[in-house]
Formats: structure tokens, sequence, C-alpha cells
């Protein structure tokens, strides 16, 4: 804890509020003292932490231990509680995590004692919004407790000046007047943090010569877009630049703009911004993924990318999969000259890149063609092995002076830290087993798909008449037929030539795949030992090891990033690991010469020779110069690294604003200890201008916040504690309601709330909230059949745009509208539009010149048609929907509770379920199931029965399966389809 | 009657108080022709429409009533065709929606006469077609099942079944693979990794 950490937590004890703070400055240990008040308290009031992720809930439970060994951890509620061991927990008070949906319930069916709470703490408060489920929580618990308080915080600046007066909007949903700031510039803070510095060392390097070639082609590709998407004249202009289109939030400038009238553009607008977010991934993977992978990630877009996609057919985007080629091979005619334009330079750092040019004609054709590998390693990963060579001289160099304690335990740690756990994996290997090694894996990788995909699309083709394909009888005795050439007559094309070549590499590969695979699987499960530990056993196994021991036997289990196993506190087990990764390793070098050669009976002595002298003496220079053990971390797995490794070098391999800060207050909470940080960045690349203008955009944020707070009009009772607090009585759009009094003549009734039923599903929409700021009851259950019921007549289906075009095209609303109008007199499909987004489904020029089944007025028209009774209400936005109900409640019965539960629950099985209906199944395994082959409504139960999850059911043998289902014929079609091999588009 | 003879019965009756309704200038894919009748529009046997422009009905509330009162209860399907020609529909919308619905009534908006007309063309043209088109379909080639199938899963996009089913080869495959196995494919983030793993392996029933 630093002092503004303090100051933060004591501002908000004094007064409620939303702190507003800058990326990583340290929210999760704000949060941890504040909660720690509570724990210590001992009392039995209630404190409810509401919209936190897993990730930010599991380092907040480290951070409390951190800050208290003894302190109680907070309980999380979740689906796991029934709804008695929640009213227990409840009555027991303490701090709870607690997912909103569930809480909402429980406060309607009035299962919390509201008296109780002290007080509610919303984290990411910037996600709020008038109408979401967390500001419906803090206007139940104002309603009924004036006293307690009310906390938010927020670490996306960005996020909160993001449309209109935003702020102030979240501040009156939380019922809070203060809004305190604090952004890096802050005096306080900064004078914290700069204090004593960590040592910072900036590395820039540039892109080789053919990265930079893609990475210009992207950005052309990305030009051309935007100015195709400039001619539409729907988008503002000024958004439109490149530098924008690199963000994630391009996307929401240009739909904001662009949601009004959403169903009015036409397909290529759609398609261009569509286009522009695939093209940004594609900037970004060119950095973060190698050569092989990121061609075969292009084969896959080209594959799945539709015909309309605008962005495939553009002038640069040959080049982007041309150089993206040359990056992993070239063709050679055999007498040497090269195919194709653009020769492509090695980029002139270090060594260079390694070619591996096979000693023979790899495939001798007619044509003459021959493939050169060139696969052209990360430029990073050089750097990364140098740096890492530099710190462990560093480390040798000191060690002997201070002794192990000057490091702190577990000496100097290193930590490399990237964008994710991917890469993780792939830096390990890169370190652990060379560059080279990894390229020649993947690219063997690479080409088998190919093989195996040629080999499918032969077998698939008939014979055609004069077949005379070449197989090649692997060691495994299988046959890998690939294409011959003499069947057809062709185009000499470039594209041809070069597909044979690739062809004929794959099948040579294929020849020598069954080792191969063997030895690829071996690795994998190596490495698959150890990294145990990660994902799901976490939790478990940190409640072991807290008993086990303090801080050293966490770091390791929790470090997510794979710490590179070779220190001398390895186990025995683990140096046996690596043993096997090293011999594995040997063995492949064996192989790759016979994959370089083009034929493995005849091994010809001189490639073998070269190959392995050189590889010998690479691996002796590197065993020359040692690194040392390093520890793994993905920025994307936001854990308190920094705390459980407590690194001396920092390794930033993929530069974050975020973690920098990070950096920032750590060293500042141990000023003794050293730090050392290296930044790895690419000259003159996307990576360098995002990370600059990420900072650039934060500060601006906080900028427009402190000028948004010095204007706010804030009302003295917007903290909702004054007495009289009833909501107030009218429409919420302010049509005239006049039905009651037209039928009690003027009489004054007696006020009797109106209730509605409403599925439990449903409060992930605003609309409930909407409702009872009208003043209607809410009753949520689990519902079989309709999201609202209003009445024992009226069951209502809501559909926003979206849903409605989804659900016709998956049928769903058919079966919907037809279970509705079994059960209720007055079935209604509320067709609900959003109230920023275009009032209609089409403009009058895409309604086409002919009936097009497609076209949402043919799927409507057939609707009514086969559903006479169905009502269909248009609903303009949330608050239109209020009032229309309110109307339509108006002269009817309240529903029945009881048997709204009940209809449409099969009742053979005795299904009628307790609540949480929703919670307690695992939905999307569930729709998955269902969209199987072979699964039908008959049948699906029986294997939900039969099989705890999807990856069982993956197991069953046809026989098994044709038992549970009740027939051969839809076990055959499931277990077909289970174990049909995927076509390879590519 | 006359409406039966087998000129008219592939028509849509028009009455005669639509005569200079732009809206006859779109329906176009359909023969139509004038005819006396109670309703607007005669789309079927059974099926017929009423047309109305929420600009009248701001000038006429009670017109849209007695329309549908006139109408009684001879018809299976009656359609309330409303053209959305006003900008701010909160409250005419909000009227027109009560009446329709409490007098057993279909609501249809359309925002343009095109979309007006084609709703009237296509209803008619509809008369005796089975439901199939907005029935559950399967799409029989393989890729497109096993899309159908993985996109169940929140944020899985096609690219990414692609990469899927190149990666692992069969679906079993993937239902199988692990944590590490899935995270290592191209494109597929932390979050997706988690939800794809959690499909597979979480169990259908949380609680027993």
């Amino acid at each position: 804890m630093l002092g503004f950490h303090e100051q933060m937590v004591s501002e908000l004890v004094e007064a409620d509020g939303v702190t507003v703070l800058a990326a990583g400055l340290g929210l999760t240990k704000v949060l941890a003292s504040l909660l720690r008040l509570h724990v210590q308290e001992k009392s039995d009031e209630l404190v409810l932490l509401l919209s936190t992720s897993d990730e930010q809930r599991q380092a907040l439970r480290e951070e409390l231990q951190d800050q208290d060994a003894t302190a109680a951890l907070p309980l999380e509620i979740n689906n796991e509680y029934t709804s008695l061991e929640r009213m227990q927990c409840y009555a027991k008070g303490g701090v709870f995590f607690i997912t909103s949906r569930i809480l909402i319930v429980d406060m309607l069916n009035e299962r919390v004692p509201l008296s109780k709470v002290a007080g509610v703490v919303v984290n990411n408060a910037h996600r709020l919004s008038e109408s979401c489920a967390e500001a419906f929580i803090v206007r139940l618990f104002r309603h009924a407790n004036k006293v307690g308080f009310v906390r938010a915080f927020s670490d996306k600046p960005q996020a909160m000046v993001s449309g209109f007066s935003k702020t102030e909007r979240v501040m009156k949903s939380l019922f809070v007047k203060r809004l305190y700031l604090w952004p890096r510039f802050h005096l306080s803070v900064s004078h914290a943090l700069e204090e004593a510095p960590p040592e910072v060392v900036d590395i820039r390097m540039p892109l080789t010569s053919a990265m930079a070639g893609i990475q210009n082609a992207i950005i052309e590709v990305m030009d051309a877009c935007l100015k195709e998407l400039r001619k539409t004249n729907k988008v503002d202009v000024e958004d439109l630049t490149v530098d924008n289109g690199l963000f994630k939030s391009f996307d929401e400038i240009v739909r904001r703009q662009l949601d009004p009238m959403w169903h009015t553009v036409g397909w290529k607008t759609k398609q261009l911004v569509g286009d522009l977010k695939t093209l940004r991934k594609l900037s970004e993977y060119l950095l973060r993924y190698d050569a092989v992978t990121f061609l075969k990630y292009l084969d896959t877009l080209r594959a799945s990318e539709g015909v309309r996609s605008v962005w495939i057919f553009a002038n640069p985007t040959h080049k982007i999969f041309e150089l993206t080629k040359r990056r992993v091979y070239q063709l050679i005619r055999t007498d040497g000259t090269r195919i194709g334009q653009g020769k492509i330079t090695q980029s002139g750092r270090g060594r260079g890149n390694p070619k591996w040019k096979s000693s023979k004609k790899i495939h001798e054709t007619d044509r003459g063609v021959e493939l050169e590998v060139v696969v052209e390693e990360m430029p990073k990963w050089k750097v990364l092995r140098e740096v890492l060579e530099e710190i462990e001289e560093e480390r040798q160099g000191l060690k002997p002076e201070g002794s192990q304690n000057a490091w702190g335990e577990g000496g100097a740690a290193v930590l490399v830290a990237c964008k994710d756990d991917r890469m993780c994996l792939q830096l390990q290997d890169v370190l652990a087993r060379g560059p080279q090694k990894l390229m020649q894996d993947e690219w063997t990788k690479y080409l088998l798909s190919k093989a195996e995909l040629h080999g499918m699309r032969t077998r698939n083709k008939r014979k055609p008449a004069g077949y005379r394909g070449v197989s090649v009888t692997g060691r495994g005795g299988s046959r890998v037929p690939w294409e011959g050439e003499g069947n057809q007559s062709w185009v000499q094309s470039e594209q041809r030539q070069e597909q044979d070549a690739i062809m004929a590499a794959a099948a040579e590969v294929a020849s020598l795949d069954r080792e191969v695979i063997n030895v690829g699987e071996d690795i994998s499960h190596t490495r698959g030992l150890r990294a145990r530990g990660r994902g799901r056993g976490r939790s478990k196994a940190r409640d072991a090891t807290t008993q086990a021991g303090p801080k050293k036997g966490r770091g390791a289990v929790r470090g997510r990033g794979i710490s590179c196993a070779k220190e001398d506190t390895l186990t025995s087990s683990g140096k046996c690991n690596i043993e096997v990764t090293e011999s594995v390793i040997e063995n492949q070098d064996n192989l790759n010469v016979g994959i370089n050669n083009p034929n493995p009976q005849v091994p010809d002595m001189d490639g073998l020779m070269n190959a392995n002298g050189d590889m010998g003496l690479e691996e002796e220079q590197r065993k020359n110069k040692p690194i040392p053990p390093v520890h793994f971390y993905a920025l994307e797995s936001e854990q308190r690294i920094l705390e459980v490794v407590r690194p001396v070098y920092v390794v930033v391999y993929d530069p974050d604003m975020s973690f920098v800060r990070e950096m920032e207050v750590y060293k500042s909470e141990n000023p003794g200890r050293h730090l050392k940080v290296y930044f790895l960045f690419y000259e003159d690349s996307t990576e360098g201008r995002k990370f600059e203008a990420s900072i650039r955009r934060e500060n601006s944020a906080f900028e427009n916040l402190i000028r948004q707070k010095a204007s706010m009009m804030i009302p003295v009772d917007q903290d909702g504690r004054m007495l009289d607090a009833t909501p107030p009585k009218q429409s919420a759009t302010g049509v005239n309601l006049n039905a009651v009094t037209r039928k009690a003549g003027g009489r004054k009734q007696v006020e009797k709330q109106m209730q509605v039923v409403v599925d439990m599903r449903e409060f992930g929409s605003s609309l409930p909230c909407v409702l009872h700021q009208q003043g209607i009851k809410i009753l949520p259950v689990t519902l079989e059949v309709g999201d609202y019921i209003l009445s024992p007549d009226i069951c209502v289906e809501r559909k926003s745009i979206a849903d409605l075009f989804s659900s016709f095209s998956s049928g769903r609303l058919y079966h919907q509208a037809e279970t509705m109008s079994r059960y209720y007199r007055l079935p209604v499909l509320l067709i609900e539009f959003s109230q920023d987004k275009s009032f209609s489904f089409q403009s009058a020029n895409d309604v086409g010149d002919e009936i097009a089944p497609s076209n949402i007025v043919s799927k409507l028209s057939l609707l009514v048609l086969h559903f006479p009774r169905l009502r269909i209400v248009w609903s303009r936005s949330l608050h239109a929907t209020a009032d229309i109900f309110v109307t339509l409640k108006a002269n009817q019965d309240e529903p029945d509770l009881d048997r709204a539960m009940r209809v449409g629950v099969p009742t053979e099985d005795g299904l009628i379920e307790g609540d949480l209906r929703a919670e307690n199944y695992n939905t999307s395994a569930i729709e998955l199931l269902r969209r199987l082959p072979g699964v039908t409504d008959a049948n699906y139960r029986s294997l939900m029965d039969e099989c705890k999850s999807l990856a069982e059911v993956a197991l069953l043998p046809a026989e098994r399966l044709a038992e549970v289902m009740g027939g051969k014929q839809p076990a055959r079609m499931l277990r077909d389809f289970l174990d049909a091999k995927c076509p390879i588009l590519a | 009657s006359w409406i039966q003879s087998g000129q008219a019965r592939n028509a849509i009756i028009v009455s005669r108080r639509q005569q200079g309704n732009p809206v006859l200038k779109h329906i176009r894919n359909v023969r139509w022709v004038f005819g006396d009748i109670v309703p607007d529009y005669l789309l079927g046997q059974t099926t017929c429409a009423l047309y109305l422009s929420l600009r009248y009905h701001l000038l006429h509330p009670d017109y849209l009533y007695f329309r549908i009162r006139e109408l009684q209860k001879s018809f299976r399907l009656r359609v309330v065709l409303c053209h959305i020609d006003v900008e701010d529909v909160i409250k005419p919308l909000h009227e027109v929606t009560k009446t329709a619905l409490l007098h057993d009534c279909s609501l249809l908006c359309a925002w343009s006469l095109e979309e007006c007309g084609r709703y009237l063309e296509t209803v008619k043209m509809y008369e005796n077609k089975p439901a199939d088109n907005i029935q559950e379909r399967t799409d029989n080639d393989y890729l497109s099942r096993l899309t159908g199938a993985l996109t169940s899963v929140r944020h899985v996009n096609r690219t990414d079944v692609v990469t899927l089913g190149s990666t692992f080869g069969t679906l079993a495959a993937i239902m199988g693979a692990s944590m590490e196995e899935l995270a290592r494919c191209p494109g597929i983030g932390e979050r997706k990794v988690k939800r794809l793993y959690d499909a597979f392996h979480e169990p259908f029933r949380r609680t027993t």
C-alpha cells in the first residue's frame, strides 16, 4: 500500500462515491483494504461486492491474504448455493462476492435482510447503465436502507467518457454524489511512483523487410477499406483514420455511429466494418505469431472469409499473402532463378535468418520447380535470448558480493511478460530448443496438415482414367497418396507449380511423419506435465499450498505463466522431464535432416554432415552462454505476478500500459529492491504506435473527466437517503395510461400493486428493472414457456432485433410461438427495438423487387399466417414496452405464479425445477448437444442423463449410443458426425 | 360467390376505399382487383388486412377501432398493417398496438410504401405455404453443421470453427482437447478457450 492508496480508501470511507483510477495503479489493493475494514469488524453485517470478474476475485483474495494472513476470505456466492443455503449465508453476515443476477432474484424474493447490509461495493463501474442489474440492485438496496454505503470503482477512464455524460449517469444510477479521480499524473501518484523508479532499458529493433512489407500492405488495405467506408456517407469522416483503426475502440466508434441505422445500411458497409476488424487482428497477429503460424492463419482466413469480403480482393492483399509465404518458403527453378518478382532481402541483424536449401531437388517435375525453405524467425526471439544472456552475466557478476538475501527469497528472479499463454509456451520453446528447431517443427506440422488434406481430397475424388498417382509408402506401412500429375492437362500457372511443390514436399514429410508425430506427441505430453497447475486446478492447488507453507510454494503453483524449470529447486522428476525433451530434440535433428533430404532411402551424406555440423555448433554456442531460469507471464491472465515472483529483471515482450504501472507501483512499494526492466519494441510498427496512443488516450480521458466533474450538476437528494423515496407513478414514456380510470368510472380504486412473472433468464435484460421502476412487482421464476407472464391469459416472448433474426433462422421462434399458443389464450411476440438504434428493419431500397424468402417481411408474414392468434407488439424502446405492459394488464387478473411455473414443463419425469434453472444447467453445452445430427427433442435428455458432459458423449461407442438414444440410426448419425474428418479448406 | 371464382382466387381483392392509396403501386408480384369487401384487402379465403397510416391515425384516433368492429368474426387472420410514417411514434403506436391487441388483430409494421406493398404480396403469396422457412432447418454439409454446433458457444466464429476443425481433425477430438491444446490455436484467446472447455467438460446439469 502506498500513500495514495490510503488516501483513496479514506476519502471513500468519508463519503460515498465513484473512484476512477488509471489502469494498473492497484485497484485490487484499494479494494482489498476497503473490504478488510469490514472483515475485521466481525459483526453480522453484510457487505456485497458486485460486478467482479473471476480474475479480479482471485487477485483480490490473494491481496487480502497478503495484507492480513489471518483475515477471513469473502464468500463467493454463485449458482452452487441453493436458495436456502444463500439465506443462511445472508443471516450470518460477512463480505460476499455475489453474482448480480442471483442477488436481484434474492432481493425481489425478499431473501436478503436489506436492513443488515452495511453497504454495496461495485467494481467495473464503467459497465453500468441506468437499467443494468447493478443499478437495479442499488435502487432496491437504497429503497430499503437509507444508511448503508455505496462505493464504486473503475480503472477504465476511457470507458467512463464514452457516450453522453456517462459518468454523471453512472453516479445517478448508483445514488452517489462524489466522483474521485486518480490519474497517473495526479501529484501524489507521480510523486510516489517517481521517487525510486525502476531502471529501464528500451530496446528497439526493426521488423524484417517481409514483415514490414506485410504491415504496410495491411495498412494500405485498411486505408482502402476506410476510403470505401467514407464513400457510404454514413460515418463521420474525421474518426476514420488508420491510426484509429488499429484500436479495438474503433469498432465502437463506427458502431455507435452506424447503430441507429444498422438495419438499414447495406451489406457492403457491414462487410467493410467487419473487414476492418479482421485487418486489425491481422496486424496484431503479424507481430505475435511466428511466420508459419501466421501463414496458417491466413490460409484459414482465406477459407472462411465469404465471397463478399472486400479486403480479400483488394490489391495490396495479394502482397500480404505473397510476402507471408515468402517468410516461409520460396520457389526456385531448377536452374536456380527465383520465381516471382519481389526478392526478399533478409534483415541485416545478427547472423541473419537460417535457410535450409534442400541439397537435392525436393521433387523432380518436368517443370523444374523446387521449394526452398526459408522460415523466418521473429526478430524479437534473438533479442530476447541476448537480453537474457546479458541478464545472466549480470546476475553472475553480482552474486558473490551480496548474499542470496540481497535479492530476497528465490534469488534474482527473471520475468518475461507477453500477451497470452500461447506466446508464453512458444517463447519457452524458443529458449529451450532454439528458434530454428521450433520453426522447423512448425513447418513440418504445416506440411503434414497439407499432406493430410491432400490425401483426403484425392481419396474423395473419383479416380480419373489414366490415373498414375505416385504414392509413398511410409514406414508405418500406410499409403499416403497424392495426386499424380499425368492425369490432367493443366495450365502451367505459377500457382499450380507452387501447389505441386508444396504437395511434393508434404508427401515427403508425410512419409516420415509417423515418428515425427510420435515425437511431437511426446513433447506436448511432457510439456503438459510441466505446465500442470494452470487454469482450473488453480484454486484448489492454492488451498493446499497455503496450508503447506508460505509464499514460495504458492508462487510455483499460481504463476500461471509457466516457469521454465531448470533451477536447483527442481525436483528429480522435473529433471527427468527435461532429459526426455532433450533426447527428443536429438531425435528430431536426424529427422529434420531427413526432411530436407528428398530421398530418405539413400541418405545424402553431405547434407547430413552439414546439417549436423551447423546445429552442433550452434548448440555449443548456446550452451556457452547460459540464460537464467525464467518465469513467463501472460498479461491477459491478470495475475498478481509481481508480488508472487518478486522479479529483479523483467523483460516486457509485449508492451502494455497497465503492466508498466503495476511495475512502478511494485517498485515504489519495495524501494530497496532492485528492478530492471527491458522493453522490446519493434521499430516503426503498429505495436509502438498503439502503446503510445494508449497512454495519450487515457490522459485525455482523465482531462475530460476533470472538466466534467467541474461542471456537474448533482441534486442534493441524489444519494436517495431522504426519507420519502416512493417511485413516481407515471408512465415511462409520457403516454396516457388511462385504462384504469376508465374502468373505475373515476372512482378511487384500492391501490393494488401490479405483478408480472418474469423468467429468470430475462434478468440479463434491463426490462425487469424498468418495470420495477414503474412500480410493478416482479416475481422472478423459471419459465419453460414465455419470458413475461402478465396475466393468466397473456404470455409474452420478448425479442430484441438481433434475437428476432437469429431465432427466426434457428427455428426457435416458431417453436416458441407454438408452445405459447398451446398454453395461453393471448400469446404475444414482443419485438423490441433499441432506443439508440433505428426503428425499422430495412430502407425502402432494400425491400427489393421480388419476394425473397430470407427477407424479414417474408418470415414475419409466414409467422402470422401460421399463428393467427399470435399478437405482435412493436416497441420503440424498453420504456415503451413497460408502458404497453401496464396497459395490457389493465382489466386483467394478476398472473398465477404456480401455474406459470408449471406450464410447459414435462411432468413425466417430475421436472418442476426449483428456481435458477438456467443457473443449474450448462446451457451452451445443451444447446450444442441439441444441434448435433441424430440428437432430437426426444433423446437429448437421456443423453444428458447418461453422460455428464459433452466430452463424455464424444467417447461413447456407437452401440452404447444406440441404447441411450433409442435407435441405431440416430446413434450412427451422431457417432459418424463426431468422428468425421474435418475437411481442411485451406 | 364471386370471390371464389377462378379469376379472383389468385388475386388480392382490394376495397374501393383504397382507391388512390399509393401502396397499390407497390403490389407487383401478385395481381390485384377491386371488389366490394368490408376489409381493405382480402388476402385469402379467411385472411384480411386493414391498412392504417400512423399519420392518419393521429388525425382520427377512433378510425381503427370502428374498422375492426366492422370486420366481425368472419376471418381467421386479421392483419392490421401499420405504415410508420411519422417521426414521433411512441404515443400513436402505443394506441394502435393496444387497439389491435385487444381486438384480436395481428399488427404488422412497415416503414415505407414498398414494405407495405411487400407485406400484402407476401401474405397473399404465402397463403398455403408450409412453415419450413422459419422452422428448424438442417444444412447437410459437414462444415455448416459443425459451425452450427460450435457457434452455440458464445463468441466462437466461423474462422475459429475452421481452425479447430483443421487442428484437431474431428469433433470428438475437439471436445477432448485440453485447455492448453485449445490455447495453441491461432485466433482463439483465453476467454474463448475457457468457454469452449467449459462447454465440453462442465456437466450438463450443474447440481444433482
